[in-house]
């Protein structure tokens, strides 16, 4: 019964976890709050959950939540309009990321670009697998990642000033200051992140990543008001790069085009909460967030602007989430909130009255959780939320887990539940003409009006789909099964989970007539069916104090199940790189472009003393990233990105000064050098860096 | 039915094994056409924009030679018996059906109700189911002015539809592939049958990883196999 207990006085304080004393870091260091939006010992989560601790950050040399990720065994990073996450064989934009419980918002093409988040200040990032739409709603079908920040305890004080320098002009540099009292704490942190930039293909004008700098000041405090607690967040950061690349130009020939984008985010985070009598807890947020590009490329030479865009994202969300605690058996959770957003960009041109052009949706919802202990041994979780948004029919979404402890090291974990993504933004609301190439792009709303413009205007020369008769579209949804197993056996611990999504209703672009020029209109459409499952396994070992060693590997088929079927069928059919005609089997199909059948990672940590040593290598097999052959399937080996493995090392030492702590860490990443120049922009090869640091 | 085929063939190959004069069939050896104009056109310098004739092409698989460019303005061997098909940008048409002069007909296997086969795969060509320009039923193409049926010819077209798959770009654009394990069966004019591989609609054939938006297109490279005039056979017994 001692773990049970533990668990639910716990839960009395969903925010104990932030409002600790940082002496006691290390005993909160197996504490998740994002998988139940409750804190909880991440032994008695239900779900595949990893929690990477602001030690792990350090000793790996992270600065930005793409390093934190790419080391964590079962995630890929993607590399299409910045780096993204793959979680369980899904694209970026399946998978929700937080700060400190509130979404991040702004993604380009579905990424969220990892990049642009510092790890400075994080206390830790934890990362659960499988659906939390049940809880968090759209975009969770993947996962859910959060960014859970610190704040001094009572009594300190406390700053540090880092800088770290690397290969091409990669640089790093950040002050921390916090001050914590009886009642109040607050910390505030500037970063600045840049690079130089590099060219993999020097033959081509125009670097592969361009030069940029990124900064990032944010600040979070917390008062007590008597019985209530007062969280007062704030973030802004602003990024400009300038890259170039060669293109057709204005004169018919091959010009040299400058690319200039800046980019501005922030978010503003309030939250009261306070304890209603003995059993409820009170929870509630006001949250703002914007995110606003802006690109334009200037042609060299004749200086004319042959592309210029804009977009303007803003988000005002409010949320109330209740605990009650009816028992050492019984805990239960509502919420309910409401979110408004506006768009601006040329892309989202009018609406069409012509009266704004600002898209705005508006969505509500409410969710509820119970958690019951029927035994000492079983712990079982229902949740379900009910999502109502204005341009897309309405969701509910459960979803049941078990954990059951057979004996006291052992962890059995099973779950179902749904997931669903509400259609992106351009999927809604994109009204584009490419004025170069000369094709149409609408969102579901607006195809109608679009499509009758171009009519009456005389532009369509063919229609495939008469947009005037079609559905509303829906919210992709899927069903997932996760199941796991996990064992603490002293020096070795060791943990197994399986999945499996079955995804429908995906969203993909669909030429519905042709224009005078040639070109195409396209819609979107709820159309492709798929399925991912696949199976992780990883294993800790400390053999001696000071060191540890870790090892995964991951299982993944992530496939289109239409292909599927036509491959059964025997209708499928490929070319070699010799011209060959040959009918494929299911064992020539190489997957969703972008997924890796198997992948492993392995690690080495040594601590000793003030020393630190940390080894890490990652690998994936080869995975499809185009058609070739007109069948829309990867089968030949030119569909394919080779295979490759990555190792980082990273060493650091800390000294104690009189009144401060130094610490000088220096790290190799990609010793090998591996790079697969135009494929992965973001792999540039082998780089250095070192760093200094003084903590007091 | 293509197992019993190749039971069939199978059982021929094994009697004849064990006649020593009467060798085995083989696949007669296929001929290449190279980078057939089908109207590429000129491109305007200044305004971009692409000038092309509208002119067909034509083709004589059972010579195995072009009886017509598309550059001749004398199109008086049009109204002939030598060709079977012709080519201009995606479009091919054949030389049967009212108005021509020949009395050739096709079919892309795969399309229509057919099954696919891989070229090779190929050792006859089906006894029926050959179509002519003109007549032929194409997939129905709508326009804001109503419903209309698609442009009646035996290869109907439009991606997906007869010889070719659009495959985009990742970078947006895209370009034509030909469709594999969907050859083209044609009965000559001279009452032969063919099979046609389309290899590639780029001039220069280069490896599809090659092909990008500087491409030349409109030029047809293809792979044909003519049975001997009376056969539907793609096989052989003359070394």
């Amino acid at each position: 019964m001692r773990v049970s207990l533990v668990l639910l006085c716990l839960a009395a304080l969903p925010a104990a976890a932030q409002d600790a004393p940082a002496d006691t870091t290390r005993a909160l260091e197996t504490i998740s709050v994002t998988a139940t939006r409750t804190a909880k010992q991440i032994e008695d989560v239900a779900m595949p959950l990893t929690v990477v601790t602001a030690t792990d950050i350090e000793a790996r040399g992270a600065v930005r939540l793409s390093d934190v990720l790419e080391d964590v065994p079962g995630l890929f990073l993607t590399d299409d309009f910045g780096t993204g996450l793959s979680m369980q064989g899904f694209s970026p934009d399946y998978t929700l990321i937080l700060l400190d419980g509130e979404p991040v918002v702004g993604r380009t093409g579905g990424t969220l670009d990892l990049d642009r988040l510092t790890v400075a200040g994080v206390e830790r990032v934890e990362v659960v697998r499988g659906p939390s739409s049940s809880l968090y709603g759209s975009e969770a079908l993947a996962g859910v990642v959060n960014l859970v920040t610190r704040l001094p305890g009572p009594g300190q004080t406390e700053g540090a000033v880092r800088l770290r320098a690397g290969s091409y002009g990669a640089t790093d540099a950040g002050v921390q200051a916090g001050v914590g009292r009886g009642d109040w704490a607050v910390r505030a942190l500037v970063n600045r992140n840049g690079s130089a930039g590099y060219d993999l293909t020097p033959d081509d004008f125009g670097q592969t990543v361009p030069e940029f700098s990124d900064w990032t000041a944010d600040v979070r405090s917390r008062a007590r008001l008597g019985a209530a607690t007062v969280r007062l967040n704030g973030r802004v950061a602003q990024q400009q790069q300038r890259g170039g690349f060669a293109a057709l130009g204005t004169r018919g020939e091959l010009a040299e085009v400058d690319d200039d984008a800046s980019r501005v985010d922030g978010s503003v985070h309030a939250e009261f909460a306070r304890p209603l009598g003995r059993r409820l807890f009170l929870r509630s947020t006001l949250y703002g967030a914007r995110y606003a590009t802006e690109t334009t490329f200037t042609e060299r030479g004749t200086d004319v602007v042959t592309y210029q865009d804009a977009f303007d994202q803003r988000l005002a969300k409010a949320e109330a989430q209740l605990d009650g605690l009816w028992s050492a058996r019984h805990r239960s959770t509502l919420g309910a909130g409401a979110q408004a957003e506006a768009l601006a960009g040329e892309r989202y041109g009018q609406a069409a009255d012509g009266s704004d052009a600002r898209p705005r949706a508006s969505q509500a919802w409410a969710f509820a959780q119970h958690e019951w202990l029927p035994s000492r041994t079983v712990e079982l979780n229902a949740s379900a939320r009910f999502d109502a948004h204005a341009d897309f029919a309405a969701r509910v979404t459960p979803r049941v887990s078990v954990l059951v402890r057979p004996a006291e090291a052992v962890r059995l974990r099973a779950s179902v539940g749904s997931g669903f993504k509400a259609p992106a933004f351009r999927q809604l609301y994109l009204a584009f003409t490419n004025a170069a190439a000369g094709y149409s792009v609408f969102g579901s709303t607006r195809l109608a009006d679009g499509f009758q413009t171009l009519v009456d205007q005389g532009q369509i020369a063919q229609t495939f789909l008469d947009p005037a008769g079609l559905d509303p579209i829906r919210a992709e949804s899927s069903v997932a099964f996760n199941g796991g197993v996990s064992a603490d056996l002293g020096r070795l611990s060791v943990e197994a989970d399986g999945y499996l999504n079955l995804v429908r209703d995906l969203i993909e672009t669909q030429p519905i007539a042709l224009r005078t020029n040639g070109q195409s209109v396209f819609g979107y459409f709820n159309l492709d069916r798929i399925y991912t499952r696949g199976l992780d396994l990883n294993a800790t070992l400390a053999p001696l104090d000071g060191l540890t060693l870790r090892a995964g590997y991951g299982f993944l088929q992530a496939r289109d199940r239409d292909v599927v079927a036509d491959l059964r069928a025997g209708t499928v059919f490929g070319r070699d790189t010799t011209g060959a005609e040959r009918r494929l089997s299911l064992s020539d199909y190489g997957g969703l472009f972008g997924r890796s059948p198997h992948s492993a990672t392995a690690s080495a940590e040594l601590r000793r003393g003030d020393a630190t040593a940390s080894a890490r290598l990652r690998w994936r097999s080869r995975y499809g990233y185009r058609d070739l052959d007109g069948n829309a399937v990867a089968n030949r080996d030119d569909e394919f990105v080779a295979g490759f493995a990555v190792v980082d090392l990273t060493a650091s030492r800390a000294w104690d000064l009189p009144r401060a702590r130094l610490t000088a860490q220096a790290g190799v990443d990609n010793v090998f050098g591996v790079t697969r120049p135009s494929l992965i922009p973001s792999m540039p090869g082998r780089t250095a860096f070192v760093g200094l640091g003084v903590t007091f | 039915m293509n197992r019993l085929l190749l039971a069939a063939l199978v059982g021929t190959l094994t009697l004849s094994a064990c006649d020593s004069n009467d060798p085995d069939p083989v696949a007669i050896e296929a001929q290449v056409a190279t980078d057939v104009a089908a109207d590429p056109g000129v491109r305007d310098p200044n305004t971009g924009q692409v000038a092309s004739t509208g002119r067909y092409t034509l083709f004589d698989l059972d010579a195995g030679t072009v009886v017509l460019d598309y550059t001749e303005t004398d199109r008086a061997d049009s109204l002939g018996t030598a060709w079977d098909i012709g080519f201009n940008g995606t479009s091919i048409i054949v030389n049967g059906g009212p108005g021509r002069a020949g009395d050739a007909a096709a079919q892309v296997l795969g399309e229509n109700g057919t099954t696919p086969v891989a070229f090779e795969d190929l050792t006859e060509a089906p006894a029926d189911g050959y179509r002519q320009d003109g007549t032929a039923e194409c997939p129905a193409v709508q326009t804001p002015g109503g419903t209309f049926p698609g442009a009646p010819l035996a290869v109907c077209s439009g991606s997906d539809n007869g010889w070719y798959t659009y495959v985009p770009f990742p970078t947006g654009g895209g370009y034509i592939v030909p469709t594999a394990g969907q050859p083209l069966v044609v009965r000559t004019t001279a009452g032969a049958y063919a099979k046609v591989q389309f290899v590639s609609y780029y001039q220069g054939n280069p490896a599809p990883a090659d092909i990008d938006e500087t491409s030349a297109g409109r030029y047809y490279t293809f792979r044909y196999v003519v049975s001997e005039p009376g056969s539907r056979s793609f096989l052989t017994t003359e070394r």
